[in-house]
């Protein structure tokens, strides 16, 4: 089901009715209703996938109360085994087996062997990288005794389907989520409509910004050739905005909606495109898998401990896995290859903390916002194109500046009306960004008449005829 | 809870009562405008009678020029088609033609060679060009009758006009925009609604083989459309325009005219691409069309 359909639309309002008004008596009943509902939300996609998650479920469940038990540290170890392979294992097959099989062919090809592959035509379950990775922190979590598991499968079960973040996170901690499902909820008005204030911006960002965006982006990525490098850079600056809106938007519908059923969820992105560095951008960005990738493989790995040249290997491991995470393909590899070089500069120099204090930005500061989002606009590229040799022609044909032409974005009435609106959009969720950073909040806060008039924007200006599907549904 | 479910009862509500508010606006802006076919034809057309008219899609609307046919054989026409739209959609603008109160001797019938023979007929994508008058009861039955998502966006505008004015706003809410400042706005055609291709210098032909293809007329909306015009007492003429790849043979019938142009023409600098001709290849077809209609007409 998706947040920005019919369905949802009904869906929501029914969940909220029974949850305050029919079950909230019950604590269990309302985690009842919880896992039924995500289920329900998740099976509206593809009911098939439903036997994936709630094996992931029973698995890291027993493991945990088996992790808690155990005293044997072998014993424990190899527990915590099972649990990564039975995750990165689904992980690996549904997403990656296709991908390595093609690489094993390619290699051995180039050495003069044929290999007849068996590809399989394998469906990727939508949200398979963020429930995975929520059960596995839960496991490494009570492994490393810094949690204690829960002894009720409900619960549990409540805590890796949550509807509002299944698919697309935010990719919750279990000591943050879980102890929120082993209390009661009491409603909460401000909470909620802060979270209904969440959802029409999210709606915003993803229905005017990001699939009005797709209009010109998926124009130019289908074919980059028949495009000035002009319209190839401005292209790929939408892109920037279509991923921005499209993600973020999610995720700030995600949080509204958890705060309508009175749980906190976590900060996913806080105006990455108002940072003045790498290193700031990726505080900022995707929050919830940085900082995981950061406790549960840059820290593991020894983090900023140890040598120089150990410290630089750490965080160029987890820039490519945090790459290779996005999807089977080449061009996520060398994506988070091209911001663990752009972020090695920052932290060779102990220059990648300089912007930790404040968010606050001063006249100054642009130059290097500017900077920043022109280096992460170049590295979409790779991230958008469907392989390496288009990303790399497409790069090289906005460098050769061979032609200034803007054509694209105003020869016809409609383009130039897509055009309007997108600039519009653009600018105003830039300076609500803009405000809200100056005041150092947290979030975008709107208000009674800036959410009507954001509604009114959502309704006349959003795409609801073909919209896009969520890009991060496909990772 | 009560606060809450005020506070966003009031947003919400709110925020439906200003965008039905101003979708009531945007149709009736266009309603009141010439910006679209059907409103054109209620606003812009003076004349009540007509010798002929053509209904049909994008190959009615840039293959005949009234204005040419008109020059040569004395008749009153004007051209009715509308791009990306069926036999349904032609249906559709015969009923809102009649329902002016305005009358013609012969129904042109022009659409793409496919959709005689269409049999899974559902809703044309330019269909929203009807929604300012979706009040009215041809408009309203026809999307009720028709199926699927769309079909019941614009059904439901009738009681929800934001549903449709939102889920088309690039085609209708910005261009009611513009309707409001400028009422005598066509959307690409003239004051006889007709519309041309460009001719592409050098242009060459893809095709390298002419099929055959055989237009047997199945549809249920040309059945519809035979009826209503036998009703009415005017004359249906089928209309197969030329293309670059097809040889289309008809089979005949005694309740209404075929002309067939669709070899008419083989020169690739007359076609804009391989089913429509471009500005030059228009006048050499009104032409001849001029000629097949005099014939009918004196018959």
């Amino acid at each position: 089901m998706l947040f920005n359909s019919l369905d949802f639309a009904l869906f929501l309002p029914v969940i909220f009715i029974l949850y305050w008004f029919v079950t909230n008596k019950h604590l269990r009943l309302q985690n009842s209703l919880i896992v039924l509902s995500s289920y329900v939300f998740y099976g509206w996609w593809d009911y098939r996938f439903l036997a994936l998650i709630l094996f992931s479920t029973i698995v890291d469940f027993l493991i945990g109360r088996l992790l808690n038990r155990s005293e044997n540290q072998k014993h424990r170890k190899q527990l915590l085994l099972i649990s990564i392979l039975v995750n990165i294992g689904l992980l690996g097959f549904f997403k990656y087996y296709n991908f390595f099989v093609d690489n094993f062919v390619e290699a051995f090809s180039f050495f003069g062997s044929e290999i007849s592959p068996s590809s399989l035509n394998i469906i990727l379950p939508v949200g398979i990288s963020f429930y995975t990775f929520q059960t596995l922190s839960y496991t490494i979590d009570v492994y490393r005794r810094k949690i204690e598991p829960t002894h009720d499968f409900i619960q549990f079960a409540a805590f890796v389907s949550f509807f509002p973040q299944l698919v697309a996170g935010p990719i919750e901690r279990a000591a943050n989520l879980l102890p929120q499902f082993k209390v009661p909820r009491m409603f909460n008005s401000e909470l909620a409509l802060s979270g209904f204030y969440l959802i029409v911006w999210g709606l915003f960002k993803k229905v005017v910004v990001a699939d009005n965006c797709a209009f010109f982006v998926n124009q130019i990525f289908d074919n980059p050739s028949g495009y000035s490098s002009a319209e190839l850079f401005l292209g790929a600056v939408l892109f920037g905005f279509q991923i921005y809106g499209d993600f973020s938007g999610y995720s700030d519908i995600a949080i509204g909606t958890a705060r309508l059923f009175g749980f906190n969820l976590m900060t996913n992105f806080s105006f990455p495109y108002l940072t003045r560095d790498i290193a700031e951008f990726w505080r900022r960005w995707h929050i919830s898998l940085s900082t995981w990738f950061r406790d549960y493989i840059y820290i593991p790995l020894g983090g900023s401990r140890g040598k120089k040249f150990v410290q630089i290997r750490n965080v160029f491991i987890v820039f490519l896995v945090s790459g290779f995470w996005h999807g089977a393909n080449w061009t996520f590899i060398i994506w988070g290859a091209i911001h663990a070089l752009l972020f090695l500069p920052l932290f060779v120099f102990k220059a990648n903390r300089n912007h930790v204090n404040t968010t606050r930005i001063e006249l100054i500061h642009w130059p290097k916002i500017l900077l920043t989002f022109f280096l992460v606009t170049i590295a979409w590229i790779f991230f958008r194109a469907d392989t390496l040799s288009m990303a790399w022609s497409y790069l090289s044909h906005i460098f050769d500046f061979s032609d200034g032409s803007l054509g694209l974005f105003y020869k016809t009435s409609k383009s130039m009306l897509f055009t309007m609106i997108i600039v519009l959009s653009i600018i105003v969720m830039m300076l609500f960004e803009y405000f809200t950073v100056q005041k150092e909040q947290k979030e975008v806060k709107l208000n009674r008449l800036t959410s009507l008039l954001v509604i009114l924007l959502i309704i006349f200006m959003g795409v609801f005829k073909n919209p896009s599907d969520f890009i991060y549904f496909q990772f | 809870m009560k606060g809450f479910l005020k506070k966003t009862a009031l947003i919400v509500f709110g925020a439906l009562l200003l965008a039905t508010l101003i979708s009531y606006g945007s149709l009736y802006f266009l309603r009141k405008s010439s910006f679209y076919k059907p409103s054109f034809l209620v606003n812009a057309v003076k004349d009540s009678k007509f010798d002929y008219i053509i209904l049909g899609a994008s190959t009615g609307l840039t293959t005949l020029d009234t204005k040419t046919i008109d020059k040569l054989t004395n008749l009153k026409g004007i051209n009715l088609s509308m791009d990306d739209t069926a036999l349904a959609s032609h249906y559709l603008m015969l009923q809102h033609f009649l329902a002016q109160g305005r009358t013609t001797k012969s129904v042109v019938l022009a659409p793409g060679i496919s959709a005689f023979n269409a049999t899974n007929e559902g809703i044309s994508d330019n269909d929203y060009r009807f929604m300012m008058f979706v009040n009215e009861p041809w408009v309203y039955n026809y999307y009720k009758e028709q199926k699927g998502y769309e079909a019941n966006v614009m059904q439901y505008s009738k009681y929800i006009p934001f549903a449709g004015v939102s889920y088309f706003n690039a085609e209708l809410f910005y261009p009611s925009l513009l309707s409001a400042i400028q009422p005598n706005k066509r959307n690409r055609f003239d004051d006889s609604g007709n519309y041309t291709y460009p001719v592409i210098q050098n242009r060459k032909s893809k095709v390298s083989k002419i099929k055959p293809y055989i237009v047997e007329f199945k549809s249920q909306y040309f059945e519809k459309i035979k009826t209503l015009c036998g009703k009415m007492g005017v004359d249906l003429i089928c209309y197969i325009s030329p293309t670059e790849d097809m040889n289309v043979e008809t089979s005949t019938s005694d309740y209404f005219f075929i002309i067939n142009h669709s070899q008419l023409i083989r020169d690739p600098n007359l076609f804009y691409d391989k089913s429509h001709v471009n500005s030059i290849g228009r006048e050499v077809t009104s032409e001849a069309f001029a000629q097949e209609l005099i014939k009918i007409i004196n018959k």
